[in-house]
């Protein structure tokens, strides 16, 4: 996985490009808009961390002109900006993710991370979460090695749920993805769904939590 | 936010040039007529003056010649006839040098007249306020011809009633001629004052969609009168310095925002890069502490210093969903739950969405941070625009309620080192919002602290 780096504070910079290569990124770092457009054209990045308050420029307007193009490489912006509307302008401008500086360099990663699990990022990948995996082609589950049976609609249910690992996803998000227009939905079918999702990963030993959010949805997260 | 506050006292321009035209038709016409009528008084006693002289004359020169004085003085009838036959209207006096008449065409009327005749009489015309049957008394003239006067005297009531049909005549006529004059005037001065300030309407709406969203809306100066359009320019003229210290702010709150934060982040980098030990543990919670101190003070200040956006259509419903969603890591590290209830839909509100998040979001960050382990926070949206959050924490006294409320104001038992900002943020974006934090218990015992929105929507 090869990252650019868009930041003109010098320490920062360099700090943030440590810390990816300990995670096992290559990460190349530029300090302009100018120098990030070059990168891009010569390079095929499979994500970009962008600054926004550039020497040269506003990377909102790269961002924006990059989005024309048609680039649909994941962005995650890095800030100080973090007025009421700046991560609406920033989302809006075609960035995947929104982190307000200061930031802890663990939470980048993971950001980083969640972005490079999205489908249209990379097709077939294996899904983790502490020792259960998901492998997104072949639709199998294991923990540790031992696979877990789950019916087609679980097992739909924990992909949505481990793509978003840690992030509250909405039921009405949930209810969209797993049943199709026609079929009729009885008021608590997502409850059900969940109970049964959770004994059957209670009862394959796996160590992780859903967590009902009452009157929003749901989130997956590795047992404390 | 387009319902503008009347003044108290207002006039209608229209109205008050409609009143004042009216009147000054009226005085118009009432000084027309006062004219008329001295004008015809004037013509009315100069015919008096000259019929009383050519009286007076007729009847002198048909006088017998000098004879014995005290002899009666005998005029033809031709003369005496037509005064007798004015009903008493008109009479002559023939005086020789004593106070006894010689010769009169009504002796009863003669010595009525007798005392206000003036002696020695003159050659000029003199009245005689009282006689019977004349109302408005009589007006005399005196000839001499040789040693006896002719005095001659006429009642004044026809005089009056010709002056009062006159008047009558002409104030009819000048009414149909003035009236429609004076309708048309005010009729026309109406129009053209709509027509002049119609342009005025599209300045107002221009003036009302002016807001920290739409800063450099100018209001329109085209078709205006010359004496509206200096107003209209130092009304613009005032906007562009208005839109100019807000991106002032605008610009300095920016960089003030990166200028802090930026070593910020170079610290927190720093620190996490030294890995998982007790002294790099404690030194990264004081660098969060600081971060966040920083973070409420650059919010606290951007909302002093710059206007609220708050005419988008927010749906309250989706900012509590939006708040919890980015707070339910906290509250699992905490072991509170969050819960949203309450009206599930969309429930739109005039506001500001991310500042209604942001709100929203400090309320929630204080309830878990006072929530005991294992409890649960919720989030209630009610109907017309009120979001609560309640915990089952200690709860806020009664006597610390407003003073939570402002800045740097710490509840006794906070432990999360905040800065005491976090309510008072939510505090001023209320305001914006045109409501405010309410500080209450909740059935649990512990606090509840709402947020009511104002729930008119974007006109």
């Amino acid at each position: 996985m090869r990252l650019l780096v868009v930041e003109d504070e010098r320490d920062l910079a360099s700090l943030i490009r440590d810390a990816l290569e300990k995670g096992g990124f290559a990460a190349d770092v530029v300090m302009s808009v100018a120098a990030a457009q070059d990168h891009l054209r010569l390079v095929t990045y499979d994500l970009v961390v962008l600054d926004l308050g550039l020497p040269d420029g506003d990377g909102l307007a790269l961002l924006r002109r990059l989005r024309s193009e048609g680039t649909a490489i994941p962005i995650l912006i890095l800030t100080a900006r973090d007025g009421p509307e700046d991560r609406v302008l920033g989302l809006d401008a075609g960035g995947d993710d929104y982190l307000v500086k200061p930031f802890h360099v663990p939470e980048v990663i993971a950001r980083i991370r969640a972005l490079l699990r999205r489908p249209n990022a990379a097709l077939g990948v294996t899904l983790t979460l502490g020792n259960l995996t998901l492998e997104t082609t072949t639709r199998q589950v294991r923990v540790e090695n031992a696979t877990v049976p789950l019916s087609q609609r679980e097992t739909s249910m924990l992909e949505i749920l481990m793509r978003r690992q840690g992030i509250v996803v909405m039921r009405e998000v949930l209810e969209q993805r797993l049943y199709s227009f026609d079929s009729q939905i009885g008021s608590n079918a997502l409850e059900v769904l969940v109970h049964r999702l959770r004994r059957r990963l209670q009862e394959a030993g796996a160590p992780v939590v859903i967590h009902t959010v009452r009157g929003v949805g749901y989130l997956m997260a590795e047992q404390a | 936010m387009t319902a503008s506050a009347q003044p108290v006292r207002s006039w209608s321009l229209s109205r008050r040039l409609a009143w004042r035209l009216t009147a000054l038709m009226l005085c118009a016409m009432l000084l027309a007529a006062a004219a008329v009528a001295r004008g015809t008084i004037a013509t009315l006693r100069d015919l008096d003056d000259s019929a009383l002289q050519r009286q007076a004359r007729l009847v002198a020169n048909h006088l017998p010649p000098q004879g014995e004085d005290g002899a009666a003085l005998i005029l033809p009838d031709e003369i005496t006839q037509p005064f007798r036959a004015s009903d008493g209207d008109n009479l002559f006096i023939v005086y020789g040098t004593g106070q006894t008449p010689l010769a009169t065409s009504d002796p009863a009327k003669a010595a009525q007249a007798a005392p206000y005749i003036p002696a020695p009489l003159t050659g000029r015309i003199f009245r005689v306020p009282f006689v019977a049957g004349h109302r408005h008394g009589m007006i005399g003239f005196a000839l001499r011809r040789g040693e006896r006067w002719v005095v001659v005297l006429q009642g004044r009531e026809q005089a009056t009633v010709l002056l009062q049909s006159l008047i009558a005549s002409f104030l009819a006529t000048s009414i149909w001629l003035l009236l429609p004059i004076g309708l048309a005037t005010v009729v026309v001065s109406l129009l053209t004052l709509r027509t002049g300030l119609r342009p005025l309407l599209r300045v107002s709406a221009a003036a009302a969609s002016v807001g920290p969203a739409r800063p450099g809306v100018r209001l329109p100066t085209a078709g205006l009168p010359r004496e509206v359009s200096p107003l209209v320019h130092a009304v613009n003229e005032a906007l562009t310095r208005l839109e100019q210290t807000i991106e002032t702010q605008r610009t300095f709150m920016a960089e003030a925002a990166h200028g802090l934060r930026t070593p910020l982040a170079v610290l927190t980098a720093r620190l996490d890069a030294l890995g998982q030990t007790p002294e790099a543990d404690a030194l990264r919670h004081d660098a969060d502490r600081m971060a966040r101190l920083v973070g409420q003070l650059l919010r606290m200040a951007r909302l002093d210093s710059l206007p609220l956006d708050v005419t988008q259509a927010v749906d309250l419903h989706a900012v509590a969903v939006e708040a919890i969603t980015a707070l339910v890591p906290l509250g699992l590290r905490r072991d509170v739950e969050l819960a949203l209830l309450g009206y599930d839909g969309t429930l739109l509100v005039s506001g500001n969405h991310a500042a209604l998040v942001l709100a929203l979001t400090n309320l929630i960050e204080n309830a878990i941070a006072y929530a005991p382990p294992g409890s649960a926070v919720e989030v209630v949206v009610t109907a017309p625009a009120t979001i609560s959050v309640l915990d089952s924490g200690p709860g806020i006294a009664v006597e610390h309620r407003d003073r939570l409320l402002r800045p740097f104001e710490r509840g006794i038992a906070a432990t999360d080192g905040g800065a005491g900002l976090g309510l008072a943020i939510a505090s001023r974006i209320a305001a914006a919002h045109g409501g405010h934090i309410r500080v209450d218990s909740s059935p649990t015992g512990g606090a509840l602290v709402a947020l009511d929105a104002n729930s008119s929507l974007p006109g």
